[in-house]
């Protein structure tokens, strides 16, 4: 049996058409929302940043006027700015990579079905969740110089005595070391997620050619898996160089930039300095040194991800 | 036979919906606004801020208090409290907003000569206090008066004192009493090989940015000079101070020191582990509720002497009123009233807010000169003087933004630190920390 369609009446085309069913006007509103958030709430305040880092602009004295580069001046002239810019970068790096380890391992193992994986895979997300205020407060009682929980089990195993103890936040290497391990142990999961979704996103039928070939777990791990993924890896870098070369949270909380400022970092100077003190130009042109850097090493990450793309 | 029926639900009609709840929404308090402060005007409200204090029974106490002033007045009062850290960025924040609390205080470095632009002139205000309780003491000048033109840019409320806290049988076992910087050195040594070291703090925190400036001073040395104008930390006096730190961390502390917050060396003696620190009397009462025997065995001293003087650094805590707030009459009457019942303030502080009106709390004070909770019960009585012996950081010029950021940069903690790590010499390390206040000073002697 056939169906009988009825004859489509042919309706008289409105002369205006409503110009919002026009998918690229309807696409430009939905899509401003956005971008008006973008320039009210980034760009806006990142002009001001810019302006304020030319001016002689203070809390004591809000003046707007222009003084050109010389707060830039003064800020490289001083050894506490070009100490803080070396921590910086090391803090940033090295938190990057142990991040990346850590989260290139745990992904592997999460692959891997074991009996409750799907739970450890939440919980995998919770240093990533957890409020760093919060997270700050039991990583410094674990670095604490008196009730140091890594301390007092290593007593009670024997591995050391009380007087051999590390003092975590005190010695100026292990205080770096401490914010390092607990930016990686928040980066990690993030790691993560971006290497599960890498690895997965590998057509299987590859990995079984490898394994056909001959290639063990490091060959297909390292010399097949690792480049077919590392555009997507590169993306998550790009991110987490980002947002610890601006941080400023861990170092707050945890040392406070100490000891004799081992640890003080271009976003907490740039606070202490700007909000603190109450020299927002000094201040503002503390953080806005951070976005030449960022420029150069985002770019460089990009132009490497259009190359390597497969 | 099927027929396509259009979708009842459109893409334009969708739009159209939405919109129409948008912009409801959205003029919903535009709407409503003449009813909404009608409403607002009626009721007074009176916004406070200040620090999470050490004694948590003296914020209890506040915010009852304030609480009942409102009651009698009809006037709407909330008090919000903010750990010490958080004053500065939010004191920033509020001023930048041009909108926040109606009275503001602030504690330790920085606040009202920063927001003088920002703040009403209260002068009339402390001239009335102080006619009805007496001159202010030289600690309390520093804080909000304006020397330029004799003016008060906030309301001083009282400051903190840093007295010595030793254990006594712990001293009177080696046969020394711990009463100058020396004594310290030598009897800190002894105590520190006994497992009981000295502890004062190299961190980044208040405490060793107050103490250390105690030393400096009583050396002889300082930042600033009496004008506020120039860098006087290069000097021969600064270098044996620093000497003296370096002596006194290897032979008498521990590396713990190095990474302290303010709160470590009040658990380093609560604990029953150090032999003195320099610290409020918080520390004192809360070894009182933790470990009455050690408590009872912590004693407390003027100042160490120094080659020069007997000096230390103090906090000071001070109230100041937006020229954004709503209310700023409401809060000059509950300044007012709460300078009329200062001796409940200081009592429900267990001493800890010290007076900067002569005669706000009338000797012998009470807690201090007879406290019940301790033996002797005249133990704390020497803190009665310690408006004799305590300054803020910019002694012995005035406290300005310059000597805030000095403070805020922790740089004299950072000069003694670098001595005593043996990361510098300390001359050398004197030289870094003068370069540091050149730098801050050149830049702010331009802008204020």
């Amino acid at each position: 049996m056939v169906d009988i369609v009825e004859p489509i009446v042919a309706r008289r085309s409105p002369r205006y058409r409503f110009w919002l069913d026009r998918s690229g006007v309807l696409g430009a509103v939905f899509v401003a929302p956005a971008i008006l958030y973008v320039l009210l709430l980034v760009g806006g305040p990142f002009l001001l940043a810019v302006y304020y880092s030319i001016s002689a602009y203070t809390i004591y004295d809000p003046s707007w006027q222009f003084v050109g580069l010389a707060n830039f001046r003064q800020i490289v002239q001083n050894p506490a700015f070009l100490e803080a810019l070396e921590n910086t970068f090391l803090f940033t790096f090295a938190s990057q990579l142990l991040g990346l380890i850590l989260g290139k391992f745990g992904a592997l193992l999460l692959l891997r079905p074991f009996p409750g994986r799907k739970l450890v895979r939440a919980l995998i997300i919770l240093p990533w969740a957890v409020p760093i205020a919060l997270a700050s407060v039991a990583w410094q009682w674990m670095f604490d110089s008196l009730y140091s929980v890594i301390n007092w089990t290593l007593i009670a195993l024997g591995i050391i005595d009380r007087a051999q103890a590390p003092n975590w936040l005190g010695n100026p290497h292990l205080a770096m070391l401490c914010v390092i391990v607990v930016n990686a142990w928040r980066f990690f999961p993030f790691a993560i997620v971006i290497f599960l979704a890498g690895i997965t996103s590998v057509p299987q039928d590859v990995i079984d050619a490898a394994t056909v070939d001959g290639a063990g777990f490091w060959r297909r791990n390292y010399q097949i898996i690792m480049p077919m993924i590392l555009p997507i890896v590169a993306i998550g870098l790009i991110f987490g160089i980002v947002f610890t070369f601006t941080d400023l949270s861990v170092v707050y909380l945890l040392t406070n930039g100490g000891p004799v400022g081992a640890t003080s970092v271009l976003g907490f100077q740039g606070f202490q300095v700007g909000i603190v003190s109450g020299d927002v130009s000094h201040g503002a042109a503390i953080s806005l040194f951070m976005l030449p850097v960022l420029f150069i090493v985002v770019v460089a990450m990009l132009r490497f991800i259009r190359r390597r793309d497969i | 036979m099927s027929t396509a029926t259009p979708s009842r639900f459109t893409r334009r009609r969708f739009l159209k919906q939405t919109g129409l709840t948008v912009l409801a929404a959205g003029s919903a308090p535009v709407l409503s606004a003449p009813f909404v402060s009608a409403a607002f005007a009626d009721a007074k409200s009176l916004s406070i801020v200040q620090w999470s204090h050490f004694v948590p029974a003296y914020d209890k106490w506040f915010d009852q208090f304030a609480k009942d002033w409102g009651t009698k007045n009809n006037v709407s009062v909330s008090v919000d409290h903010i750990p010490v850290q958080d004053v500065a960025a939010r004191a920033a924040a509020e001023a930048s907003a041009g909108s926040g609390h109606d009275l503001f205080g602030w504690n330790g470095a920085g606040g009202a000569h920063l927001y003088r632009k920002f703040l009403i002139d209260v002068t009339s205000l402390v001239e009335e206090v102080q006619k009805k309780y007496g001159k202010i003491s030289v600690i309390g000048k520093q804080i909000g008066f304006n020397q330029d033109d004799n003016t008060w840019s906030a309301f001083p409320d009282y400051y903190i004192n840093f007295p010595v806290m030793y254990r006594k049988s712990l001293w009177d076992g080696i046969g020394i009493q711990p009463d100058s910087w020396d004594n310290i050195r030598i009897g800190g040594a002894k105590l520190k090989a006994k497992g009981n070291p000295v502890g004062i703090s190299l961190g980044h925190s208040n405490d060793p940015n107050t103490t250390w400036r105690g030393l400096l001073w009583s050396f002889g040395g300082a930042v600033q000079d009496e004008t506020g104008k120039h860098v006087v930390l290069d000097s021969k006096e600064s270098v044996e101070a620093v000497k003296f730190v370096a002596a006194l961390y290897k032979e008498a502390m521990t590396s713990d020191v190095l990474s302290w917050n303010d709160s470590s060396n009040n658990q380093y003696i609560d604990s029953g582990v150090s032999s003195l620190i320099v610290n409020p009397i918080s520390a004192y009462r809360t070894a009182q509720q933790l470990n009455k025997k050690v408590a009872d065995d912590i004693f407390v001293m003027k100042p160490p002497k120094g080659p020069v003087k007997q000096f230390m650094g103090g906090a000071a805590e001070f109230y100041g009123i937006w020229k954004f707030a709503k209310n700023q009459d409401a809060a000059k009457e509950f300044l007012k009233y709460y300078a009329d019942h200062w001796v409940d303030a200081f009592k429900a502080s267990s001493g800890y807010n010290m007076p900067i009106f002569a005669n706000i709390v009338p000797k012998p004070m009470p807690l201090l000169s007879d406290d019940p909770t301790s033996t002797p019960r005249d133990k704390l009585a020497i803190l009665q003087t310690s408006d004799e012996w305590s300054a803020v950081p910019g002694y012995p010029g005035p406290a300005w933004p310059a000597t805030d950021e000095v403070y805020n940069n922790f740089i004299i903690c950072d000069m003694m630190a670098k001595a005593a790590t043996g990361a510098l010499t300390a001359e050398e390390s004197v030289k870094w920390a003068a370069q540091q206040c050149d730098g801050i000073f050149n830049k702010w002697l331009h802008r204020v």
